[in-house]
């Protein structure tokens, strides 16, 4: 490998490494605040309190997945400049625009209601405070959508022409409603969601398995349960849309994914089998060995039994992605998704059959346990399927327009590796730290003791106190 | 890359207004954040160190934000500037942002932490806190020396200079005297923030004394330092309008000393706010030495902007946006105003 082939290397490891490193903390935000905001709102309507420490509980674990979010998160949005320089210049006019208006509409938007949120329990009034989660799990829902906008225009760059060196904008509608953006927004929010509910799913399975609080957390694996039912096969149903418009915008991307490497069989007929397993020869231009099925990739992609699937052989060498990463990734993601359906539905049939009764569900360990492993699945599935998408679409930084090593910024070695090795310790920390505190927050189990907070009866203090006055401190750390 | 039309041109230029307003929002509000952070390595008191960022806590995540408004506005209206500045600060960024984040853990875990590790985590704090003054403080004087681009025709012209070019006597400088500011800042937000009685607060009414003065002699090294070695700099403040400076002088003079008034008599907030002005006019006069670059020598404000500006979507940002994202700040300033006790660290 050359200095500058290495360098390029290099920096695509850079931003992977912090992606990868982020992407685990704002779906939980996400789909998390959605969850919490209903629990809230079925605390202030019913008056149940079981619904309030529910809510105060989940919240220590969310502000603890919030600040992880928040400091691996300032990073990304310098990132596009330091390590990919030329790309954000050259893409600025729409990609830059995206992002901004990400900041403006939904960064700040979520910043300035998540304080209310977490630390606003007696200063604020109930509706208030159900106000800012709203705000909170809306907010952090823009702000999906804006970066799965800009992520989806680099899939499918519609809209634009490159004019020196520069992607000008010439349809504003073309570029926002960009073909990938239809299925890929709706596939990161639903992942979101699932994420949350499997989360919640896990947790509130450990409690009941460890029967500690069974009351409190029966109820939220019942419902997290029953909304998994809907959603997983959702799920489902929005990957697969996706990988159909791949399949048309993003042909090579489709066939690294599926391991596809000839379009025809080498008796001419066309070739109709999806790969299980494989592994890519020592020249990379087939699979050593494979298992596959007749007819299931025709199926999949072209919903025919002998449609043509466009194999890597129809693109120029130079333009083929790498195989394995997506091949393997892209599998484990769709058997990740397809085990939480499974799950889902078992819990279902439990429900119906009145299984998940108090005394009756704390006796079900095998289902507790397959719960609390169901709370690990769907990070493995973003992580994937984020992998899928970043890996397929190379060795483009825009599809079909920007070659990645004509975005990367001008950077030797050294800088980079150091880049990569910082993050790498700071980052871990992170996640070390992050899983440590989730750990902490659940041994020590909800707070039955503290009275429940009932609206905004705090002393909020006056900017300029008359002196000698003396105010009685009042501030309420969250529980 | 200068290819406005005169509408675009409006456009721009007010973009770089909201740029430089969400900058100075960041400095102003994170500043006190970070400043707090330096001045809590010099606090004894365990729980008081808690109670700084307990007093903090509703509201800095919010502050720092700022700072992501800034790039944002940065990268959707001058991406050339975006792209190649970024690249040149690679590493007084990446060094910022560790602390950033070591910041941002330090924050918010060390209730849920053991008291052993608080007192790391309180170390932790204060130089990640100094770190990002000091680094962030760097990189603004590595901006103002300008920066090499690449000339080939038909592409972007993006940067090419190396990692470490950003390293020059001005810009260690310019990383001391953000230090010295974001301190001042500190200690007038400790004094709001604090009950009064709290020793808290009487080490910190020490402390304005002399950090007041140390700033402003940083200030008057800065602006000999700029003038002797920029000829931008002296060209506009000895020229024709060097009356119009000094009269920018005077008033930064006054501001300080009203905040000075204003700390001696106990008003901590009405310091805060001459503080703030005082910064808001230096920040100001900075921004139009260097008109019309945005880097100096480097990109014009106009040479830097994209070329999609529209005045549809500046008035979007300012008219609708803008404004609401100011009343829910506000709002969650407002409502975390009380101000605490030491006792604040044991909730």
């Amino acid at each position: 490998m050359s200095n500058s082939a290495l360098s390029v290397f290099l920096s695509r490891l850079d931003f992977a490494w912090i992606t990868t490193f982020h992407i685990i903390y704002p779906p939980l935000t996400i789909g998390l605040a959605m969850l919490l905001f209903f629990a809230e709102w079925r605390w202030v309507a019913t008056k149940d309190d079981r619904w309030y420490h529910v809510v105060r509980f989940f919240s220590r674990l969310f502000i603890v997945n919030f600040a992880a979010g928040v400091a691996t998160g300032i990073t990304m949005e310098m990132a596009f400049g330091i390590l990919y320089g030329p790309f954000s210049q050259a893409a600025g006019p729409f990609f830059g625009q995206v992002l901004g208006y990400e900041t403006i509409t939904a960064f700040m938007y979520e910043a300035g209601f998540i304080g209310l949120m977490i630390f606003g329990w007696g200063k604020i009034s109930k509706g208030m405070h159900l106000f800012a989660t709203f705000n909170v799990a809306l907010s952090s829902s823009l702000s999906a959508m804006w970066i799965l906008d800009a992520n989806s225009w680099m899939q499918t760059p519609t809209g634009v022409a490159l004019k020196n060196g520069v992607f000008e904008v010439t349809d504003w509608v073309a570029a926002i409603f960009n073909p990938d953006v239809w299925l890929g927004f709706p596939h990161m929010l639903i992942a979101c969601v699932e994420l949350a509910l499997c989360f919640v799913i896990a947790v509130s399975a450990w409690f009941v398995l460890t029967r500690k609080h069974v009351d409190l957390f029966q109820r939220p694996l019942q419902y997290a349960v029953l909304a998994l039912v809907i959603i997983a096969p959702l799920q489902v149903y929005l990957g697969d849309g996706l990988g159909l418009i791949v399949a048309q915008d993003q042909p090579a991307a489709l066939a690294a994914m599926e391991g596809h490497y000839h379009t025809y069989n080498p008796d001419g007929s066309v070739d109709t089998s999806w790969k299980v397993v494989g592994w890519p020869n020592a020249k990379g231009d087939d699979f050593a060995w494979s298992i596959s099925v007749p007819h299931v990739l025709s199926l999949l992609e072209t919903h025919t039994w002998n449609g043509k699937v466009p194999g890597l052989d129809t693109i120029p060498p130079e333009n083929r992605p790498p195989v394995v990463v997506p091949f393997y990734a892209f599998r484990i993601m769709a058997a990740a998704g397809g085990a939480l359906m499974l799950f889902a539905f078992w819990g279902a049939f439990l429900i119906l059959r009145g299984r998940f009764a108090l005394g009756r569900i704390v006796q079900n360990r095998l289902f507790l346990w397959a719960a609390i492993l169901c709370g690990f699945l769907p990070y493995i599935s973003i992580w994937c399927g984020w992998w899928v998408r970043e890996v397929g679409r190379q060795p483009w930084v825009v599809y079909g327009m920007m070659r990645t090593e004509q975005g990367v910024s001008h950077m030797d070695v050294t800088s980079a590796l150091l880049w990569l090795l910082g993050y790498m310790y700071f980052e871990i920390i992170v996640w070390g730290s992050t899983w440590f505190f989730f750990a902490k927050v659940m041994r020590s189990g909800p707070d039955l003791d503290s009275p429940v907070v009932h609206g905004g009866h705090q002393h909020l203090g006056e900017l300029e106190p008359r002196p000698g006055r003396h105010e009685a401190p009042s501030y309420v750390r969250p529980i | 890359m200068d290819g406005l039309n005169h509408i675009q041109h409006i456009v721009t230029f007010a973009w770089w207004i909201a740029l430089d307003f969400s900058v100075l929002l960041y400095i102003l509000l994170d500043g006190a954040d970070l400043g707090a952070g330096v001045f809590s390595l010099f606090v004894r008191s365990h729980h008081e160190r808690g109670a700084i960022m307990s007093a903090m806590a509703g509201t800095w995540d919010a502050n720092e934000t700022w700072l992501i408004v800034a790039g944002g506005v940065l990268f959707g209206t001058f991406p050339f500037v975006y792209g190649s500045a970024f690249n040149y600060l690679m590493v007084p960024l990446a060094l910022a942002l560790w602390g950033m984040i070591t910041r941002a853990l330090a924050l918010e875990f060390r209730h849920l932490a053991e008291t052993p590790w608080q007192r790391f985590s309180d170390i932790c704090f204060g130089f990640s806190s100094l770190a990002v003054a000091f680094f962030g403080g760097m990189a603004v004087g590595a901006v103002l020396h300008g920066y090499p681009l690449t000339n080939t025709p038909g592409v972007v012209p993006t940067y090419i200079g190396g990692s470490w070019r950003f390293i020059t006597p001005f810009s260690i400088w310019t990383g001391i005297a953000a230090v010295i500011a974001v301190t001042l800042a500190g200690v007038l937000f400790i004094r709001a923030r604090f009950e009064h009685g709290e020793p808290i607060r009487e080490q910190a009414a020490r402390w304005t004394k002399t950090i007041f003065w140390l700033a402003l002699v940083a200030v008057a090294i800065t602006v000999a330092i700029s003038a002797s070695i920029f000829p931008w700099a002296s060209k506009k403040w000895f020229g024709h309008n060097f009356w119009i400076w000094g009269i920018v002088l005077l008033a930064v003079i006054f501001t300080a000393y009203k905040m000075r008034v204003a700390s001696h008599a106990d008003r901590d907030f009405t310091a805060i706010l001459w503080f703030n002005a005082a910064v808001a006019i230096m920040a100001g006069a900075m921004m139009w030495t260097v008109y019309p670059w945005l880097v100096p020598n480097t990109w014009t404000i106009y040479t830097g902007a994209s070329p999609a500006v529209s005045l549809f979507t500046f008035t979007l940002a300012m008219g609708g946006f803008f404004p609401v994202m100011l009343m829910y700040n506000a709002y969650q300033i407002w409502v975390f105003r009380a101000r605490v006790s030491a006792l604040a660290a044991y909730h």
